[in-house]
């Protein structure tokens, strides 16, 4: 098999940064030793993958999975690396699981935000006085031939609106208001 | 089998670059928790593929060995390390290396592959 550097060999930074990991402050590394430790991690990996064949091949897959490379560790006489490759790996399927969950969860609050704005588009489209609601039009019609303030009833919108039967009955009444607010003052001038 | 990847034996170099930054951002979003990989699965991918033996393996399978290989540069220079502090030397070298791989019998595997 042709070596290519660049495939065999790790990258040496994140080797160096292991190494260093490992050894106690003020201690330093020499090229050489941080090039054999490297060529050492990559032949490691050939060992390992080749025990791991191994298993597969003795359980008739040809899939190496997950519990071939912790059964090869054995063999190997790496009996203490079993309890942290196996919670590495439980750690790696949780992750999995719950980016699942995220990716199902933002797909269901999608939908339901599609649904809300296509409902709301509806509703936009039922309200013709754009009043913000969608009040009868016959009513609005009705109190702009009555009554003689409809240009202030216009500008207070929806609050004088929703005043409605009070606003037909007090033909004397009389709105002011805050732009805000929906304070209507009403006068009896019949007294 | 999710995550069951095929084993080719042409390597894709743009491909790996792209899975590398993919990784890297993955490593980059488990800082918060605890480091998971330090060592790029792409590259460990490539060594593993070089086995001619070797059909198909799962990424957890990829993954596990990548996190053994971790284990085994941390147990490797730890050993090692011994050998200086003994030498009352502050820098790690070639020689400890060599010293401690006749010592203990699960580093046999390596016997004139360093040379």
């Amino acid at each position: 098999m042709a070596e290519r550097p660049e495939d065999l060999n790790l990258p040496n930074a994140v080797v160096t940064r292991i190494i260093k990991d490992a050894i106690p402050d003020g201690v330093n590394v020499s090229k050489e030793a941080r090039l054999a430790i490297s060529k050492a991690a990559s032949v490691f990996v050939l060992y390992a993958t080749s025990c791991s064949n191994n298993y597969a091949m003795k359980a008739k897959r040809k899939t190496i999975n997950a519990n071939d490379v912790i059964s090869a560790m054995e063999e190997m006489e790496f009996d203490q690396f079993e309890d942290p490759l196996k919670h590495c790996l439980e750690a790696y399927r949780n992750e999995q699981k719950n980016k699942k969950e995220a990716n199902e969860k933002k797909k269901k609050e999608k939908e339901v935000e599609v649904q809300t704005v296509e409902d709301v588009m509806e509703e936009e489209e039922d309200d013709d006085d754009n009043d913000g609601d969608n009040e009868k039009d016959e009513d609005f019609v009705a109190e702009e031939d009555d009554d003689d303030d409809d240009e202030e009833e216009d500008e207070e919108g929806g609050d004088v609106e929703s005043v409605g039967p009070a606003s037909v009955a007090n033909d004397n009444a009389s709105v002011s208001g805050s732009a805000t607010g929906s304070v209507v003052e009403i006068s009896d001038d019949d007294g | 089998m999710a995550g069951v990847e095929e084993m080719e034996s042409q390597t894709d170099d743009k491909e790996n670059s792209s899975e590398k930054i993919v990784k890297t951002k993955e490593k980059n979003s488990n800082q918060d928790s605890e480091k998971l990989m330090k060592l790029p699965l792409s590259r460990i991918k490539s060594i593993m593929k070089s086995d001619p033996d070797v059909t198909l393996a799962s990424q957890e399978a990829v993954i596990t060995i990548a996190k053994a290989t971790e284990l085994f540069i941390w147990e490797l220079s730890k050993d090692a390390v011994h050998s200086t502090l003994q030498s009352k030397r502050k820098t790690l070298q070639r020689k400890d290396l060599d010293c401690i791989l006749d010592t203990r019998d699960c580093y046999l595997f390596l016997e004139g592959t360093l040379d």
